[in-house]
């Protein structure tokens, strides 16, 4: 009766386990319309704003905005914004920062949650408060950047990684898992004289693949996004990561308005951005999260603690 | 997650720890109660006599000859391209060998940087030694000069916009801290060592000087007026209907032209326009002289009144198109360029690249100002905003050759139009980063857009020069007829030349009035209550500022 | 050796003596924590020291380089706060962002629950990937573009307002509406982020044991019970460790999407902490107001996640920290 879930059945069971009775007509239908309702409200803009990135310049200013109705397949848009090497170089700045940054976050945080798991561990409480705190107070810009600056990490890629390696919310969300994790698993590995460090790779790391790959989600997302960090902290346009590269072509041929005075900005005739290449810049930047997420669902699977247990 | 209750962290211990933290970053700081001497910024009000002291000597020089000679701010029109240039500069203003490293906003996209970029190689052999930019994003270039002027981090040259500066209180003591004072090397006759920068206007000039002291190389401005309102010439023309020449006329255009049913509304957010039509003030947020003696704020004139009721009639009556209304991100040009907005305010600028560029999507588009009129009889009254766009500064502590050799590269790159220097910083190289029209103009190619982005022009200023090209015929003549009519009323502004940093009280309460304005005009709040707001703004800074203002006019004599 | 004599406060301290043989045991533990810990110190609690200019009358150009304009910047005490506190607009602010947190732990905390418990009952695994995975793009637009898609589908221009057109009645006001904006700025943000914020509830309900689900239905549990009696048990945990964080946070709802929209719909109705602190300190650089309105938002954080913890106690729920 008690099922040995095993990880890849899981996976491509498209059948409903022996317990689960059949849905009701009622039922299923409020699930299918709640959820398509869903899928459709962000289905219908992403499909405008692909549409939007492949029209052409007539199009859109015929419509005056979003396109919804696709009257050409127009890639200039996406040319114009690839041909540019920065591009294509942002892109493997933001790829390093982001891979070789998820890593080294993953494994800090997955040691340090579990160097925070003993409450009875010398030095836990304060060490734990140490991290909590960190979510009430900031630091501001100047200090931060003199901070990186003194280091000499200024204008290097690192600055965008180490600084940022730690988010304490994903460490409390691991920590969390990692002390929900029954007792007597760690027992009898401890009984057995196992180290702490074997503990953590053989027993506890198998059992949490859910979570370090939501966490490794979180900070993958955050490496990729983000752009404030370049701001301050980059200064050599060839390292610039992609974020900041799309913003720039966002912001192409925009005159400020600041404090309700219009500027004229000089400078050769810079067209206009054209709302195809805002666009396309919101299919580039979205498309790696849609690529990547079903790797991240993989290890959503069922009753791993059950095989542990058990077995 | 569903096991033995994990074994936590106590409350008590959390608490203590916080605790810890607090003091942790309140160690160091000495807690005074009551009265301590305040040495807190008040503003501060340059003297015009200490300022027209330290100024270069003004010697203009003539490349080319202009069609239509500018006047004033205004700049010379050049109906075409000329086919031969002259050279300005002999020798190389290079001669140390070491790398310049330079910050220089932009608002297009990034360009590559030294080492992968011909035309920064191109330049950089004219100049004989290396400049090595970095460009940053227009929008963001705020919060980089805020960490950059605060960390003391400064390139060697840094190219910053003038209201970034204007927001930055204290700034005569970031000079003095941060800044070399070029002072001695471009006062009076001094400046003859560089004779392009010697071009530059005075007033630009004015503007740059702290404290007493030259601290800047203006980028002046070529366009003095900060509004115009563009209207959609022809659409107007297909339905009949003429530019308004009187503020009833403006209310009949949005009547006539806002067809919500088809999504087309006549006007965007227009109230800086409106104000001025009703020839409120502008000089410094809106004051002018009594008659009777002092300064009186345009919040506290009838005319103000009567501009505000105007707007929010044209609010209250639909004729404003909602998407501007809803989002301060609304893409205004958009709207504009796509016929759902007939008018929109915008800077003169826009004009040029906006009739470029449309007219080869929408056949027969046609931008057009519309030229100013009094709502309130007389004269019409324009405002006008005089400083230069951008300001250059000199990294302090380089030494003295250091200083002669990039305000030399300065001078390069102050070039004027009519130069060989001036097209190939402008421009490029013929050939690989632009190609010849017709007309002679140039077009930049795909490599000339990747890889220029003002790197150059910005450092060094230039005197304004407009020049015709053939995507956008007549240009020159339109823009310089619409500048020239409305130069001839623009405002008199009792602080011309005088550098200004407002008191933080009275810049605080700038938004917060113009937050209240807001919610009267979008209909959210009676006009009758501009009474109490405006009282509002006078005990909270209004008044203090007044002050600082007649003390400014006071203390230079004016 | 140390002293073997044991406090009698016995839950207080442990035993001095004990402390070589712990760190024996434990210094595994300590060193797995060492080099995060190092990692904060320098590049968050370094930097944190800054925020010591709420003290004072912050000149970044005081002294002879940046340190020293922290040093010698005049020390005002507690003024930068008073003038904080004095004003209005900043307890309206307040009120504000508090407003919206309360309406949004209502009318959006649940929903990405509700959101990973509907995808969790599919049965194709690869369905649910594909939902989810197009369900959670939004997060990864900018406010600027959510707004313009709020303002192209709901604004005065935009489809449903053209429906309204053809059929001859006056649209809905609904982007600039002040009395309606809380529901507005709650239906921006689900829109954006239910997807992303059902993730995590749909790792944690992975993790549930399904002998626990055959168990139940072994002894007649209905679907209903079983989401009663093991899912959402199964899920408690999680939700009040993310109740409780969001709770701290309280005082933080966002910045950007408040700022475009503040025009709009009016400066009662739209200002939040993080605009009011803009626009008030950030704009004239009136940086030591900045930081008190910084330190404002720990302390109130504190208390908030102090006192949700104690509630979550009292639930039976151990919570970020427990009681004993």
């Amino acid at each position: 009766m008690s099922a040995l879930s095993d990880p890849h059945e899981e996976r491509r069971r498209t059948t409903r386990p022996v317990w689960e009775e059949k849905p009701g007509m009622l039922l299923s239908l409020g699930k299918g319309a709640t959820l398509t309702l869903v899928v459709l409200a962000v289905l219908f803009p992403m499909w405008s704003i692909v549409v939007t990135s492949l029209a052409s310049r007539e199009t859109i200013n015929r419509v005056g905005g979003m396109v919804v109705v696709p009257r050409e397949f127009d890639i200039s848009a996406y040319v114009t914004m690839l041909s540019g090497g920065q591009v294509t170089r942002a892109l493997g700045v933001s790829l390093f920062v982001t891979l070789v940054g998820t890593c080294l976050s993953l494994v800090l945080t997955v040691l340090t949650a579990y160097g925070l798991s003993r409450p009875s561990s010398l030095g836990h409480r304060p060490l734990l408060f140490f991290f909590l705190l960190t979510f009430l107070v900031y630091p501001g810009l100047v200090p931060s950047y003199l901070v990186v600056s003194g280091l000499g990490f200024k204008d290097s890629l690192w600055a965008l990684i180490v600084p940022s390696a730690i988010n304490v919310f994903n460490l409390v969300v691991v920590r969390s898992f990692f002390m929900s994790i029954p007792g007597e698993l760690f027992d009898s590995a401890r009984i057995d004289g196992a180290s702490e460090w074997r503990v953590l790779t053989s027993i506890v790391l198998p059992l949490s693949k859910a979570v370090v790959a939501v966490v490794g989600l979180f900070y993958a997302v955050g490496y990729w996004n983000a752009y404030f960090n370049s701001v301050l902290f980059i200064d050599d346009n060839d390292k610039w990561p992609i974020q900041r590269v799309l913003q720039s072509y966002i912001l192409a041929g925009q005159s400020p308005h600041v404090a309700g005075v219009a500027v004229n900005i000089p400078g050769i005739t810079t067209y206009p951005p054209t709302l195809a290449i805002k666009m396309a810049v919101v299919v580039v930047t979205v498309l790696p999260a849609l690529v990547i997420y079903p790797f991240v669902q993989r290890n959503f699977t069922k009753g791993v603690i059950v095989g542990a247990v058990k077995g | 997650m569903n096991s033995a209750p994990p074994r936590t962290t106590s409350r008590r211990e959390f608490l203590a720890a916080t605790a810890l933290g607090s003091v942790a970053t309140l160690s160091g700081s000495v807690f005074i109660a009551g009265c301590r001497k305040r040495a807190r910024a008040l503003g501060s009000i340059s003297n015009a006599q200490q300022t027209a002291a330290v100024l270069p000597q003004y010697r203009p020089v003539r490349f080319l000859t202009p069609d239509i000679p500018g006047e004033g701010p205004l700049p010379d029109g050049y109906l075409k391209f000329p086919s031969t240039l002259v050279r300005a500069i002999a020798k190389k203003p290079g001669s140390s060998g070491r790398p310049i490293k330079t910050m220089t906003p932009a608002w297009g996209p990034t360009p590559p940087g030294l080492g992968r970029n011909s035309y920064l190689a191109a330049v950089n052999a004219e100049l004989g030694v290396d400049v090595d930019p970095s460009v940053q994003d227009g929008m963001t270039f705020a919060q980089k000069l805020s960490a950059v002027l605060g960390a003391r981090d400064v390139p060697e040259l840094l190219s910053a916009p003038r209201w970034e500066i204007d927001k930055i209180p204290r700034f005569s003591q970031a000079v003095k801290a941060l800044f070399e004072d070029l002072t001695e090397h471009l006062r009076a006759e001094h400046v003859e060592e560089y004779p392009m920068l010697a071009t530059l206007p005075t007033t630009a000039w004015q503007y740059s000087v702290w404290g007493g002291r030259l601290a800047a190389v203006p980028y002046p401005t070529d366009g003095p007026f900060p509004w115009a309102l563009f209207y959609r010439k022809d659409l107007t023309d297909r339905a009949g209907v003429e530019a308004p020449k009187t503020i009833d006329e403006l209310y009949q255009f949005g009547k006539k032209m806002t067809r919500a049913s088809q999504g087309v509304w006549a006007f965007g957010n227009i109230f800086q326009i409106v104000q001025m039509l009703f020839k409120c003030p502008g000089a410094h947020t809106g004051w002018r002289k009594k008659p009777s003696g002092g300064l009186e704020h345009k919040y506290e004139i009838p005319e103000y009144r009567q501009a505000l009721e105007f707007a929010v009639r044209l609010h209250r009556e639909g004729f404003v198109h909602p998407d501007i209304e809803a989002s301060s991100g609304a893409d205004a040009m958009t709207l504009f360029n796509a016929g759902k907005m007939l008018m929109t305010q915008d800077g003169v600028g826009a004009w040029r690249g906006t009739q470029s560029e449309q007219a080869k999507i929408t056949p027969g588009f046609n931008i057009q100002p519309v030229p100013i009129f009094s709502a309130v009889g007389g004269d019409p009254l324009a405002w006008t905003e005089e400083g230069p766009i951008f300001y250059t500064f000199v990294k302090k502590g380089l030494g003295k050759e250091r200083v002669r050799e990039l305000l030399r590269v300065l001078d390069w790159c102050a070039a004027p139009f009519g130069t060989v220097e001036n097209q190939l910083r402008q421009y490029g190289v013929e050939g690989k980063h632009f190609t010849r029209a017709p007309d002679n103009s140039p077009i930049p190619t795909e490599l000339g857009r990747k890889e220029l982005a003002d790197q150059y022009g910005l450092l060094g200023g230039r005197v304004p020069a407009l020049v015709g090209t053939a995507d956008v015929p007549h240009f020159v003549e339109d823009l310089l007829a619409y500048s020239r009519a409305t130069y001839k009323f623009r405002e008199q502004n009792p602080f011309l030349g005088l550098k200004l940093e407002y008191p933080p009280n009275y810049s605080k309460i700038l938004q917060t009035t113009e937050d209240k304005i807001n919610d009267i005009v979008r209909g959210r709040r009676p006009l009758a209550d501009l009474e109490q707001i405006v009282a509002e703004w006078r005990s909270t800074g209004g008044d203090e500022g007044r002050a600082f203002f007649e003390k400014a006019l006071a203390d230079n004599g004016r | 050796m140390n002293d073997p004599h044991v406090s009698s406060a016995a839950t207080l301290k442990p035993g001095k003596r004990a402390i070589g043989a712990r760190l024996r045991r434990d210094w595994p533990f300590l060193a797995m924590t060492a080099p995060a810990a190092l990692l904060l110190l320098v590049f968050h609690y370094l930097p944190t020291l800054g925020n010591v200019i709420a003290f004072q009358d912050y000149n970044p150009f005081e002294g002879r380089n940046a340190f020293e304009a922290f040093m010698k910047s005049e020390w005002i005490g507690i003024e930068n706060f008073q003038v904080l506190f004095a004003d209005g607009a900043f307890w309206d602010a307040v009120i504000n962002t508090l407003s919206i947190t309360a309406f949004q732990l209502v009318f959006f905390f649940p929903l990405p629950i509700l959101l990973a418990i509907l995808l969790h009952g599919l049965v194709s695994a690869r369905l649910r990937a594909l939902i989810q995975g197009i369900v959670y793009l939004p997060h990864f637009f900018s406010w600027v573009l959510v707004v313009t898609f709020f303002v192209q589908m709901l604004g005065g221009a935009g489809l449903l307002a053209q429906e309204f057109h053809r059929h001859g009645l006056t649209p809905w006001n609904i982007m600039s509406n002040p009395h309606t904006f809380i529901m507005l700025v709650t239906a921006e943000a689900v829109w954006k982020d239910v997807g992303w914020a059902s993730i995590i509830f749909l790792a944690a309900l992975s993790t549930i044991d399904p002998t626990l689900y055959e168990a139940a239905a072994a002894d007649g549990a209905g679907r209903w019970r079983r989401l009663w009696h093991v899912t959402l048990p199964g899920l408690r945990p999680v939700i009040v460790l993310l109740l409780i964080l969001r709770i701290g946070d309280a005082l933080n709802v966002g910045f950007e999407q408040y700022l475009l929209q503040r025009d709009a719909v009016g400066r009662q109705a739209a200002e939040v902490l993080d605009t009011f602190v803009y626009y008030d300190a950030i704009v004239p650089q009136q940086w030591g107001v900045g930081a008190a309105a910084g330190l404002f938002k720990a302390i109130v954080g504190l208390l908030l996640i102090v006192s949700a913890n104690k509630a979550a106690h009292r639930l039976g729920e151990q919570g970020v920290y427990s009681k004993t």
